[in-house]
C-alpha cells in the first residue's frame, strides 16, 4: 500500500514493530520501534514518546536518501513501559 | 530532532530469518515478498506546509460506521474514512489480531490522532487533511489487497490532497 502510495508522487513513511516483514515487504521508507504489537507509537499517556516516534518518522521521510532505508529508533519497550507506568503514578491512575 | 541510529549490516537484518519460511509454508501466499524498491518520491514545500494523511491497520473506525468484518476466512477488503478532526471517544476499533490493552487506554498508542492534531496545531505541520484512512490488518489474500485496497487507498489520498502519509501497519 505505501508503495502505492508512493508511486502516485506523495513521499510516505510507515511505523513497524515487525522488522521481518518490513524488510521483505520494502517500503519507501520505514522507522522500525521495537514496541509490543498494537503499540506502535508507545504506551498511554505517554505523550512525549508519542511525538517523538511521529517526529522521527517526519525526519526520516525528509532526510532518506535512498529507498527502503528503515531507521531503528533508539528505545526499548521495557524502558517505554517504566516511563509508562511512572507518567500513570503521577496522574494518580496507578499506586 | 533525535539521534536516529542506520539500518545495521544485511547480516544483522532479520532476528530469526527461516520463520518467513515458515508462515508461508502454513499459510501459502499469505506473505508478500518484493525484490524490488519504488524510488521515492519528494516533500515539495517544507513540513510546516504540508498536509499530512494517516493510514492506518488498525481497525479504527467512527462510531456507527460499518464494523470490519474481524472473522472472514480470508479478511475484509474496505475501509474507512476517519475525519482527521476526530476525538477518540467518537471512534472505536473493531479488530482481532493485535493487542489493544494499551489501545483501549490510550487510542493515541496506535492511532494518534492527538498527537497528529497538536502538531498540526503547533504549526510543525501545515495541516491535516480532512479524512484518515482505516482498514483491518486481517489479509489473507496479499495479492488480492495489493490490487484492489492498496489502489484505492491510494487513489483516495491524492484525492484528500495529500503532501505526505504516515501509515502504521498494526
Amino acid at each position: 500500500m505505501q508503495r502505492a502510495i508512493e508511486r502516485r508522487g506523495i513521499p510516505s513513511v510507515s511505523i513497524s514493530v515487525a522488522l521481518d516483514v518490513t524488510e521483505h515487504v520494502k517500503p519507501p521508507r520505514a522507522i522500525f520501534v521495537p514496541f509490543m504489537m498494537g503499540h506502535h507509537f508507545g504506551v498511554p499517556f505517554h505523550i512525549e514518546l508519542q511525538r517523538r516516534v511521529i517526529l522521527a518518522a517526519l525526519e526520516h521521510l525528509v532526510k532518506a536518501e535512498q529507498s527502503g532505508e528503515i531507521v531503528r529508533l533508539p528505545v526499548t519497550w521495557a524502558q517505554a513501559r517504566r516511563e509508562g507506568i511512572a507518567i500513570e503514578q503521577a496522574l494518580g491512575m496507578r499506586k | 530532532m533525535m539521534d536516529s541510529s542506520k539500518n545495521p549490516p544485511a547480516e544483522e537484518g532479520q532476528l530469526r530469518p527461516g520463520l518467513w519460511q515458515t508462515v508461508n509454508e502454513r499459510y501459502p501466499g499469505s506473505m508478500i515478498h518484493k525484490a524490488d524498491y519504488v524510488p521515492l518520491a519528494r516533500l515539495s514545500k517544507p513540513l510546516s506546509e504540508s498536509k499530512l494523511t494517516f493510514v492506518s491497520t488498525a481497525g479504527v473506525q467512527p462510531k456507527g460506521t460499518m464494523p470490519f468484518d474481524v472473522v472472514h476466512p480470508v479478511g475484509d477488503y474496505s475501509f474507512r474514512y476517519v475525519p482527521s478532526d476526530a476525538k477518540i471517544s467518537e471512534l472505536e476499533i473493531h479488530q482481532l489480531k493485535y493487542p489493544t490493552d494499551g489501545a483501549t487506554r490510550d487510542l493515541n498508542v496506535i492511532f494518534p490522532i492527538k498527537r497528529l492534531q497538536e502538531l498540526a496545531a503547533e504549526g510543525v505541520l501545515g495541516g491535516l487533511t480532512k479524512n484518515f484512512f482505516s482498514f483491518i490488518g486481517y489479509n489473507m489474500d496479499p495479492e488480492r489487497l495489493e490490487r484492489t485496497l492498496a489502489e484505492d487507498i491510494a487513489e483516495a489520498v491524492v484525492l484528500q490532497k495529500s503532501d505526505l502519509a504516515l501509515l502504521s501497519p498494526a
